[in-house]
C-alpha cells in the first residue's frame, strides 16, 4: 500500500485511492443506517462471503498485470468444485477431493498459459475458449445434476472456526500474505511486473517470458482449485453452474482496486479492498432489504464511481 | 463532480432509500426468497406473498439474487437475513440440493420457514406448498394427446438440465406418451426454459422432421418460442406449455396455444405466506399443500384472466381444500 | 498530409490487404464447416435450414457489427446484451401504448444510442477503461430493466411489425436483407470514409493519431454511440422475431457477439479487422450451433464444442498471419 500511495502527487486527498474512499463511504453509511451491520456476526459473514472472490481476484491481479485476462476462472472453479464433490463422495476423503480439484485447476491454468504464451492467442479469446471447455466438462461430469452426499470433513472446512476465526478467513489471510510476499518480495514478483511493463528486459536477462506467463496462469488455475474446495464445502454439494460469472466480478474487483489493464502496475491491497467493497455493498443492501433491481444497479454504479474517482485523482 | 459532492450525493441516496424502507407495517416481518427477477412465475409468487401479508397485517421483505438463480448469492442472502432475524421465512431454494446448508442455517437460528415451489432435499420446514410438477406434466400432456386422438409425432422441449421442475415435468410427459402407444417421440431437446433457444431448437427440429403433430414444452416461454418457429415456417402443430402465465392464457384464448399446466405462483406465494403468519400466531397449519394439477384450456381460461395484482388470496379454509388428495 | 499523418494512416493501409487475406481464410473455414455439416447431416442443405442459419447469423451480426468498431479502437463494449434487453423492453412498451411500430423503432434506436453515448462519455470524458465502464453500465442497465419490467413479459405485436423478424421477401428472410444493407454500410464506412480510416488509425496508434489531428474523443464517442445504436436495432429484430420482450434476453448475447468479432479477425489491440470478418465470425458460430442441433449433440457437450472452435479459429488465424509475415 505504501508504494502505491507514495507514487502519487502531493495533494493529500489524491493519495487515497478511489476504492478506499468507496469502502469507507459504504462502511460509514451502512454502519449508520443498516441494522446489524456492525455486529460481530455480520462482519464475520461479510469477510467469509468475500473469501471466494478474493481467492480468484488475487491471481487475477497478477494476470491482469501481465496485460492478460482469465475469463475461464468461474467455469474452472465450478469444475473443480465438482471434482471435490465427486472424488470425495467416491473415496470418502476430503484430501483426495482437494487434490483432484487443484490438479484440474492446474491443468486448465497451464492450458491457458500455453495458449496465451506459446501459441500467442490473445488472452480474451484463449480463456473464452477454455471457459467453454470447463463449462462443458462441468455439465458432462455432473450430468447437469447437483452432486450430494459429501463427507462431513469437507463441509467442516467452511464451518470450522479454530480460536473463533472461521477457516475461510484464515485461508483468505494466508492467501493474501502468500501473494503479497510472492509479488513484492520475490524475484518471481519482479518478473511479473516486468511481464507487464517491460517484457523485452526479461528476454535480455535470459529468462523465458513464456514459462513465466504459463506460471502466472497456472497460479490462477491452482487458486481456482483451492476455491473449489471452499465452494463445495459451503454448498455441501457440487453444482454444474454454481461459480459461473465470478471471473467478471474478480476482474472488476481488480480494476476497481487500481490495477491498470495497460501499464503493468498492480496493487494487491487495492484488489483486496475492491473485493471487500463489493461484499460490503451487497451485504449492506441485503440488510436494508432494498429491492433487488436497486442492488443490481448499485453494483454497476460502485464500479463506475470507484474508477471515476481514480481517474479524477490521476488527472491533476 | 468533486469527491466531496460525490460523497454527499451517495449519502443522500442511501438515506432516502432507508427512509423508504423504514415505513414499517405493524405486525410480523416475513422474508420471502425467490429465484430471480425475470421469470413472471416468481413475480406472481411475490405478488401473492404481498397480498397475503397485506390481508393479515404483516410485512414482506423480498430477497432475490442479483445474478439469476445464483446459489452462492442465495446462501449469502440467507446469512445476511439471519442477522436481521425476520419473524418467519418463505423459501424457494435456487437449487433444491445445494441450498440445504442454507436451510440448516435458518433452522439453527430458530426462524420458522415455509418451503414453496421446489421441495428442498432436507431441512426442517413448517410446511411445504407447491405444485406437483410430475402430475402437471402428465395431465397437460394427456390433454394434448387426447386432443390428437392418441396418435401422432411428438417432440419434447425440455427445460434446464438438472432442475427439479424439469426432471419431473419431462417424466410426466414421457409417462403420458407411454400411455398412448400410437404416438412417436421424434426428439427431446433442451431449450433451457428460454424463449429464443426453444425457437431455434424448434426451427432446427422442423427442418429435420417433416411431420410434427404435437409439441410438449416444459414451460410457457419455450412453448411460445416453439409457436413462433412453427408460424415462421408455415407449419402447424398442437403445443402445450406449463406455468399458466398471462401470455399463455392470451395465446389459449386466441387458439395458438392448446393448453398450459397451471403452476400457480400467486397461490403458492399466498398460501405459503399465510401458513408462515398463521404459525407465528399459533394458529393451526397443515404440513403440506400440494396443489391439484389443473390444465388451463379454452374451456376454463377465463378464470385465469384476472391480473395477479387484482387477485385475492383464498381464505384459510379454502386454502386447505386446494391440496390434491 | 504531413509525415506524421502518413505515419498514422500507414499501418491502416498496410493492414487492409492483410485484412482481405484474413477474411478469405475465414470464409474458407466457414465453407469447410458447411461441407462437413452437409456430409454429416442430410437436413443441413435444406433450403429452410440454410435460411434459418442466415437469419440466426444476422441477429448475431447486428449486435456484433457496431461492437466491431469499438474493438477496432482497442476498446470493448460489455453492455451490448443488456442494451438489447432494455431497448427491446422500452420499444415494446412504446408499440403497445401508441400502436405505432415506427415509434417503437425510434425508441429502440434512441435508447441504444443514448446508452452508447453514455459509454463513450465514460471512456472519453471520465477516462474510465472501456472494460470497466461498460461492465458497470451492464449492471446498471440490468437493474433498470429488472425494475422496469418487474418480472412481466410484453407480448403480442402487430403482424406487420413482426414481419421484420419472421417475414420473407422473394424467398429470403427479411433480416437477411437488413444484414446485407448493414454489412455494406459498415464496410463502406470502415474502409472508405475518412471517419473509418481515422478509427483504424486510433486503434493502431492512438498517440500518432492524435498528433495528426484526429479528434480522438469525438471519434470514440462515435464508435460507442454506433455500437449502442446497432444494439438498439438488433433489439427491434429480436422483438419482431420473438414477438415478446423480456428482461433477461440480453444475458446470453454479449459473449457470443464478442466471440463473433474476435473469430472474425478483429484484434483486441485495435487497428486490425473488418466488418465483413465479423459477419463471417457470426456465421461460423451460428453454423456450429446449427450443426450441434441437427446432429442432436447432447446439450452438455455444446459449450465444450463451442469453446474448442473459438480457440481453433483464432489459432489458425494467428498461424496464417505469422506465415504471411
Amino acid at each position: 500500500m505504501r508504494e502505491a500511495v507514495l507514487a502519487v502527487t502531493s495533494n493529500p486527498l489524491q493519495r487515497i485511492p478511489g476504492v478506499a474512499i468507496m469502502l469507507l463511504l459504504l462502511v460509514a453509511v451502512f454502519g449508520a443506517v443498516a441494522p446489524g451491520f456492525m455486529s460481530e456476526v455480520n462482519i464475520a459473514n461479510v469477510l467469509v462471503q468475500s473469501t471466494l472472490l478474493l481467492m480468484l481476484s488475487l491471481p487475477m491481479t497478477l494476470i491482469i498485470m501481465t496485460e492478460g485476462l482469465d475469463l475461464s476462472m468461474g467455469a474452472v472453479l465450478t469444475l473443480t468444485s465438482l471434482m471435490v464433490a465427486i472424488v470425495s463422495v467416491a473415496t470418502g476423503s476430503m484430501l483426495l477431493g482437494f487434490a483432484a480439484a487443484v490438479a484440474v485447476g492446474l491443468i486448465f491454468g497451464v492450458a491457458n498459459g500455453c495458449l496465451v504464451a506459446a501459441l500467442g492467442i490473445p488472452p480474451f479469446v484463449a480463456t473464452l475458449g477454455t471457459l467453454g471447455m470447463a463449462q462443458g466438462l462441468a455439465l458432462i461430469v455432473s450430468d447437469g445434476q447437483s452432486v450430494v452426499g459429501i463427507p462431513h470433513s469437507v463441509s467442516e472446512i467452511y464451518s470450522a472456526a479454530p480460536f473463533g476465526i472461521p477457516v475461510p478467513i484464515v485461508l483468505a489471510i494466508l492467501a493474501y500474505l502468500l501473494f503479497h510476499g510472492l509479488l513484492y518480495r520475490t524475484r518471481f514478483g519482479a518478473y511479473v511486473f516486468a511481464l507487464g511493463g517491460n517484457r523485452e528486459a526479461l528476454t535480455y536477462a535470459g529468462l523465458s517470458p513464456t514459462r513465466l506467463l504459463i506460471s502466472v496462469y497456472a497460479l490462477g488455475g491452482a487458486m481456482a482449485g483451492i476455491a473449489g474446495l471452499l465452494m463445495t464445502a459451503r454448498m455441501n454439494a457440487g453444482h454444474p453452474t454454481a461459480g459461473l460469472g465470478l471471473e467478471f466480478d474478480a476482474i472488476a474487483a481488480v480494476a476497481v482496486g487500481g490495477t491498470s489493464f495497460e501499464r503493468g502496475n498492480g496493487w494487491l491491497g487495492g484488489t483486496a479492498l475492491g473485493v471487500l467493497a463489493v461484499g460490503v455493498l451487497r451485504n449492506g443492501l441485503n440488510l436494508l432489504a432494498l429491492p433487488s433491481s436497486i442492488q443490481v444497479a448499485s453494483i454497476g454504479a460502485l464500479v463506475i464511481i470507484a474508477l471515476f474517482l481514480d481517474g479524477f485523482r490521476s488527472r491533476s | 463532480m468533486s469527491v466531496r459532492e460525490t460523497i454527499y450525493a451517495g449519502l443522500t441516496v442511501l438515506a432516502a432509500a432507508t427512509i423508504a424502507t423504514a415505513a414499517w407495517a405493524d405486525g410480523e416481518t416475513i422474508a420471502v426468497f425467490t429465484k430471480n427477477q425475470t421469470n413472471p412465475y416468481f413475480q406472481a409468487v411475490r405478488v401473492g406473498a404481498d397480498a397475503a401479508a397485506k390481508a393479515l397485517n404483516a410485512k414482506t421483505l423480498h430477497y432475490i439474487p442479483t445474478k439469476p438463480d445464483s446459489i452462492p448469492e442465495q446462501l449469502s442472502q440467507i446469512e445476511d437475513v439471519v442477522v436481521k432475524k425476520p419473524d418467519a421465512i418463505v423459501f424457494t431454494p435456487v437449487d433444491y440440493k445445494a441450498m440445504v446448508p442454507g436451510v440448516e442455517k435458518i433452522n439453527a437460528a430458530n426462524i420458522p420457514v415455509v418451503n414453496i415451489t421446489d421441495r428442498s432435499a432436507a431441512g426442517k420446514f413448517v410446511s411445504f406448498v407447491g405444485a406437483d410438477d410430475y402430475s402437471l406434466g402428465l395431465e397437460t400432456a394427456r390433454y394434448l394427446l387426447k386432443t390428437l386422438g392418441g396418435k401422432g409425432n411428438i417432440v419434447i422441449i425440455e427445460g434446464v438440465k438438472g432442475s427439479l421442475t424439469n426432471v419431473d415435468r419431462v417424466r410426466g410427459f414421457n409417462d403420458a406418451l407411454k400411455e398412448n402407444p400410437g404416438t412417436k417421440l421424434l426428439a427431446s431437446q433442451p431449450g433451457n426454459y428460454q424463449r429464443l433457444q426453444a425457437l431455434q431448437v424448434m426451427e432446427n427440429l422442423i427442418e429435420s422432421h417433416p411431420q410434427i403433430d404435437g409439441v410438449l414444452a416444459s414451460n410457457d416461454a419455450m412453448a411460445m418460442g416453439a409457436i413462433e418457429a412453427l408460424e415462421g415456417a408455415n407449419r402447424t402443430a398442437l403445443v402445450i406449455g406449463i406455468n399458466g402465465t398471462k401470455e399463455a392464457v392470451d395465446a389459449i384464448n386466441s387458439g395458438k396455444l392448446l393448453a398450459s399446466g397451471d403452476y400457480n405462483g400467486f397461490l403458492q406465494g399466498c398460501v405459503g405466506t399465510t401458513i408462515a403468519i398463521r404459525s407465528l400466531r399459533k394458529e393451526p397449519v397443515v404440513p403440506e399443500i400440494v396443489l391439484k394439477p389443473t390444465v388451463v384450456t379454452k374451456a376454463n381460461y377465463q378464470s385465469y384472466e384476472t391480473p395477479i395484482e387484482s387477485r385475492a388470496c383464498p381464505t384459510w379454509d379454502d386454502a386447505t381444500k386446494l391440496g390434491a388428495k | 498530409m504531413t509525415d506524421i499523418t502518413k505515419q498514422a494512416f500507414a499501418p491502416a493501409r498496410a493492414f487492409m490487404s492483410d485484412d482481405l487475406l484474413q477474411v478469405f481464410y475465414r470464409l474458407a473455414a466457414a465453407l469447410l464447416i458447411c461441407l462437413a455439416l452437409a456430409i454429416l447431416s442430410d437436413s443441413f442443405l435444406n433450403l429452410g435450414n440454410i435460411l434459418n442459419v442466415l437469419r440466426q447469423a444476422s441477429l448475431l451480426f447486428f449486435i456484433a457489427s457496431g461492437l466491431t468498431l469499438v474493438v477496432l479502437t482497442a476498446g470493448l463494449d460489455l453492455s451490448v446484451g443488456a442494451n438489447v434487453a432494455l431497448s427491446a423492453c422500452l420499444a415494446g412498451t412504446v408499440i403497445h401504448q401508441t400502436g405505432s411500430p415506427a415509434l417503437g423503432v425510434l425508441a429502440a434506436l434512441a435508447t441504444g444510442g443514448i446508452i452508447g453515448l453514455l459509454n463513450g462519455l465514460m471512456v472519453t470524458a471520465l477516462r474510465i477503461p472501456s472494460f470497466i465502464a461498460t461492465y458497470g453500465m451492464l449492471w446498471v442497465l440490468n437493474g433498470l430493466t429488472y425494475w422496469y419490467m418487474a418480472g412481466e413479459i410484453i407480448h403480442g405485436f402487430p403482424a406487420a411489425f413482426r414481419q421484420i423478424g419472421s417475414g420473407y421477401l422473394f424467398g429470403l428472410p427479411i433480416p437477411v436483407y437488413l444484414l446485407l444493407i448493414f454489412l455494406s454500410i459498415g464496410t463502406i464506412f470502415a474502409q472508405r470514409t475518412i471517419w473509418g480510416q481515422e478509427i483504424y488509425a486510433i486503434g493502431a496508434n492512438p498517440v500518432a493519431a492524435r498528433l495528426s489531428g484526429i479528434p480522438l474523443s469525438r471519434r470514440l464517442l462515435l464508435v460507442y454511440a454506433v455500437s449502442g445504436t446497432m444494439a438498439g436495432l438488433a433489439s427491434i429484430i429480436f422483438l419482431a422475431r420473438l414477438n415478446s420482450a423480456e428482461a433477461d434476453i440480453g444475458e446470453s448475447l454479449t459473449l457470443p457477439a464478442i466471440a463473433a468479432v474476435l473469430i472474425g479477425g478483429t484484434s483486441l489491440f485495435g487497428g486490425v479487422g473488418t466488418v465483413f470478418g465479423t459477419f463471417v465470425g457470426a456465421l461460423i458460430l451460428t453454423l456450429v450451433l446449427n450443426g450441434m442441433n441437427l446432429l442432436s449433440v447432447n446439450a452438455s457437450w455444446q459449450p465444450l464444442v463451442t469453446g474448442v472452435i473459438v480457440i481453433l479459429a483464432v489459432w489458425l488465424d494467428i498461424k496464417a498471419r505469422r506465415r504471411g509475415e
